[in-house]
């Protein structure tokens, strides 16, 4: 599995076992990007309550999060959500629709609420970029700090969007493998079949200039920025956005899962290369021919 | 008569000693005890075990006429063994005494001396400890060869007139000295070392070529010529009423041991696991060869008669076994199944290690015909001294 | 074996030979003790001279003998970053398991990647022309392991890229 999903497998198994069978629920878990679930079964069993906390919420709701969730889930959003959490989704399990392909797209589109959520910011950029086409000049630049210290930022131009993402490296290594990693993303475009793709620039320590004018910016050796300029034909068309929405919001996990998978590639490649190793000494060892000891039931205790 | 090969263990024989009549042989084991053997038949079966050290046993001597077995060992202690009935069981037993050698350094080599009244024992504190038997009080006086020693002493040998001491140390120099004790000696008679010498008189002390440290000494039959053998794979003989000195350098591996066996020759043994022989006279030395003939060695096998190595018979020794057991913890695939595919690790000598010792075992109208010797692989070789074949030119086990 | 590596292990075979002609020596300093001279260093007649031998300024051996004991130390060739970071790593990993190695030195020596520690008790238990066939295979397959680290780790890298790409550019 290379590509990350955007929907939730635990929303989407959940509610798939609660349709067939309802019963009572209370589960709390957590997604990318430390966004908390909570999934509760209220007096009623059919009646499923899903909120959600996302930590730039508020960021969102700015850039028109609300809207949007109307209008993909219509009366299913709560005006006021659960405790806590930003917002709610009151599923009625008895309104499901019975045959399966229209059940599974429900469930689907619910498992989807995150990536929903932060869709907001991109569709309007996009809306931006249409508009700025005929009018010129530049958008408001938009903000997401959907992590602790790692955010996304996203413009809108006449001719493009910008979306810059600045991500931290805990350690040297990680550094080191992003590199390497982010070099390929920017040589990418070389080979003919994925020549259309959007352009990826990287730099180690210092903001991209688009930026640069943001207070509180990092700008340590263990910082990255990455910028996609994304053109028209990458969201020209509705599926094509949608698509390229759902990959760009996880691009940041996307990257530091396949380092940390490279990670424990070289690990259990050094490990299979100590054992042979290891091998080779034990050949220097002479037989060991007499000193053997064994037990009562006859097995041998092997000299390390 | 190709060599007898004794597998005595499978840990290093440090040092080795015969008795008198080659009947029996104490050595040790890279450990704090002798462990006595006598020979039944073909093979050497343990007798007793002889525990009084508490650390490892460097160097063992055997004194033939009086029967008495000398040890030293790195707990800077030496002991004197002596035969005697035991009074509740009535066996023999070897009963021990302590010898006081006054050193606070590990002991290294020790050596009775020919008329076996005095004993000398290099040490790891720069200085030789020469005992002798106080009878009135009735124990073992040690007397302390220092100046001009700067190093350890490694190895000790006596001349002889049983008064001239020759020693190699680690601060890379052979010397002569004189270890005569007023009263247990005569004085000697003159000879090519000079006359007159009070105790610690140095008779001669000679450099090794490029400064390796010395490994073992020794005097010829006569006691006119020394030989040493140091780390920098050199072997030299010295007449000092020449005077001559004759250096042969060779491309092997260090000697760390010889022996003289006629006034022309010595076989020399080291890290190149075989004893090789040296001839030549005041005229000058060469090397003439190697009493282990490669081709042989395999002939030999079949006579290696193990007696520590009760291999186990049972399902753990099985061809099958071993192939998968080699395979998981050694990575070796040998399609045979059997102890043929242990081949590449067997060097094409007897020995499997470095020769530690190499001392004289029969001697037959003043020649030395067969000498023994004992390595790091736990092997003890009995060799017949004519049986000198020439050295294959190859650099004694150094592959690219 | 690359052929330009050749006269390189080559020569590290030969002095490593050379150097293993250890025996038992029991310390002259502190008595009853028996310790490897190369790392007391108290005696300075029981110390061989080190010696270096290099295939570049980069990739170099050390070997410092001793009457009892030796020390091997390798640096390893590290052209770039990617390389430094899975060497530092490869060594790190093999250090840890010092113990089992025997014959592994849990620090490197200042300057060096990887140290090797012998002494007489692993030639007396272990054949010494098998100890030298050991490092002069480590010093081969270390390359080859990094190398080869580093071709999948681009490999994986360009997979990563153009998959995540193709995504968003259908």
């Amino acid at each position: 599995m290379i590509l990350l999903e955007p929907h939730n497998t635990i929303i989407q198994t959940t509610l798939l076992d609660k349709i067939a069978k309802p019963s009572t629920l209370d589960v709390q878990f957590v997604d990318f990007d430390g966004v908390r679930f909570h999934l509760t079964s209220g007096d009623k069993k059919t009646m499923i309550l899903l909120s959600m906390n996302i930590r730039c919420w508020d960021e969102l709701a700015r850039y028109g999060a609300m809207d949007i969730l109307k209008r993909e889930y219509g009366a299913l959003v709560l005006d006021q959500p659960e405790n806590e959490y930003n917002v709610s989704l009151m599923i009625d399990l008895e309104q499901v629709p019975q045959d399966p392909e229209s059940r599974d797209a429900f469930v689907m589109s619910i498992a989807m609420l995150k990536r929903n959520a932060l869709s907001a910011t991109f569709e309007r950029a996009f809306q931006e970029q249409k508009e700025l086409e005929t009018s010129g000049g530049k958008a408001e630049l938009m903000e997401i700090h959907y992590r602790d210290e790692e955010a996304i930022y996203v413009q809108a131009s006449p001719d493009r969007v910008t979306v810059i993402f600045s991500t931290i490296f805990r350690e040297e290594t990680d550094r080191i493998f992003g590199k390497v990693f982010l070099q390929e993303f920017v040589d990418a475009r070389r080979q003919p079949s994925i020549q259309n793709a959007p352009q990826v620039l990287y730099t180690n320590r210092d903001p991209p200039l688009e930026i640069r004018h943001i207070a509180g910016l990092r700008s340590t050796e263990d910082t990255g920025y990455v910028t996609f300029v994304l053109f028209p034909r990458h969201f020209s068309k509705p599926d094509v956005a949608a698509a390229t929405i759902s990959h760009i919001q996880l691009f940041r996990d996307y990257l530091h899962y396949h380092i940390k998978c490279s990670k424990a590639y070289m690990h259990s490649r050094m490990r299979a290369r100590v054992t042979e190793f290891q091998k080779v000494l034990n050949r220097a060892k002479a037989e060991v021919a007499t000193g053997e000891k064994k037990t009562v039931s006859g097995r041998t205790m092997v000299h390390r | 008569m190709s060599p007898e090969v004794f597998s005595l263990s499978q840990t290093p024989i440090t040092a080795h000693a015969f008795s008198a009549d080659r009947k029996d042989i104490a050595v040790s084991l890279n450990s704090n005890d002798v462990q006595l053997y006598t020979r039944k038949g073909s093979d050497w079966t343990p007798t007793e075990t002889l525990s009084e050290h508490d650390k490892l046993i460097t160097s063992i001597d055997w004194a033939p006429v009086s029967n008495r077995i000398v040890t030293a060992s790195q707990d800077r202690n030496a002991y004197v063994w002596t035969e005697t009935t035991d009074a509740e069981t009535g066996k023999l037993i070897w009963k021990p005494t302590l010898v006081l050698l006054r050193i606070n350094r590990a002991a290294t080599h020790v050596r009775w001396s020919p008329l076996e009244n005095k004993f000398a024992v290099a040490s790891g504190a720069r200085a030789i400890a020469v005992c002798s038997f106080d009878e009135e009080s009735n124990w073992w006086v040690a007397k302390h060869l220092k100046k001009p020693i700067r190093s350890t002493v490694l190895s000790v040998e006596w001349h002889p007139n049983n008064v001239l001491l020759a020693a190699g140390s680690a601060d890379m120099k052979a010397r002569v000295f004189s270890g005569y004790i007023k009263e247990v000696d005569e004085r000697p008679a003159p000879s090519v070392w000079g006359s007159k010498l009070p105790f610690n008189t140095i008779c001669g002390e000679y450099s090794s070529p490029a400064g390796g440290w010395v490994h073992a000494v020794g005097f010829s039959p006569s006691g006119d010529a020394l030989a040493f053998a140091s780390h920098d794979s050199s072997i030299t003989i010295v007449y000092p009423g020449g005077p001559a000195i004759y250096t042969i350098r060779s491309p092997s591996l260090p000697l760390v041991t010889l022996a003289w066996t006629s006034e022309e020759s010595i076989v020399a043994a080291g890290h190149d696991c075989k004893p090789l022989v040296y001839a030549g006279s005041e005229q000058g030395w060469q090397e003439v060869g190697t009493l282990d003939d490669s081709s042989s060695s395999r002939a030999s096998e079949g006579s290696r008669s193990g007696f520590g190595s009760s291999s186990s018979v049972g399902r753990l020794k099985a061809g099958a076994f071993a192939t998968f057991r080699d395979a998981d913890s050694r990575g070796q695939s040998s399609l045979s199944g059997t102890a043929t595919g242990l081949s590449d690790t067997k060097l094409n000598t007897i020995h499997q290690n470095t020769i530690l010792s190499v001392r004289p075992y029969e001697v037959q109208g003043g020649y030395v015909t067969k000498v023994s010797t004992s390595a790091v692989d736990g092997t003890l070789v009995i060799w017949d001294t004519n049986e000198v074949s020439a050295l294959a030119g190859k650099m004694g086990g150094v592959r690219i | 074996m690359s052929n330009v590596l050749r006269p390189y292990l080559a020569a590290v075979r030969s002095t490593l030979t050379a150097a293993l002609t250890l025996e038992d020596f029991s310390s002259q300093v502190v008595e009853r003790h028996n310790k490897p001279e190369v790392e007391t260093r108290a005696s300075k007649e029981v110390l061989l001279n080190p010696l270096v031998i290099s295939r570049n300024e980069n990739e170099r051996v050390l070997i410092e003998p001793s009457v009892n004991s030796i020390r091997l130390s390798i640096k390893i060739k590290q052209a770039d970053e990617i390389e430094r970071i899975l060497c530092h790593k490869f060594t790190r990993f093999m250090m840890q398991r010092a113990e089992n190695f025997v014959v592994l030195r849990r620090k490197p020596v200042p300057g060096y990647d990887i140290s090797f520690l012998i002494t007489n008790t692993h030639t007396e238990t272990m054949l010494k022309h098998k100890i030298v066939d050991f490092i002069i295979q480590f010093m081969e397959e270390v390359d080859k392991e990094i190398s080869e680290m580093k071709l999948s780790l681009n490999a994986r890298a360009r997979i990563v890229a153009e998959s995540y790409l193709t995504a968003v550019n259908a």
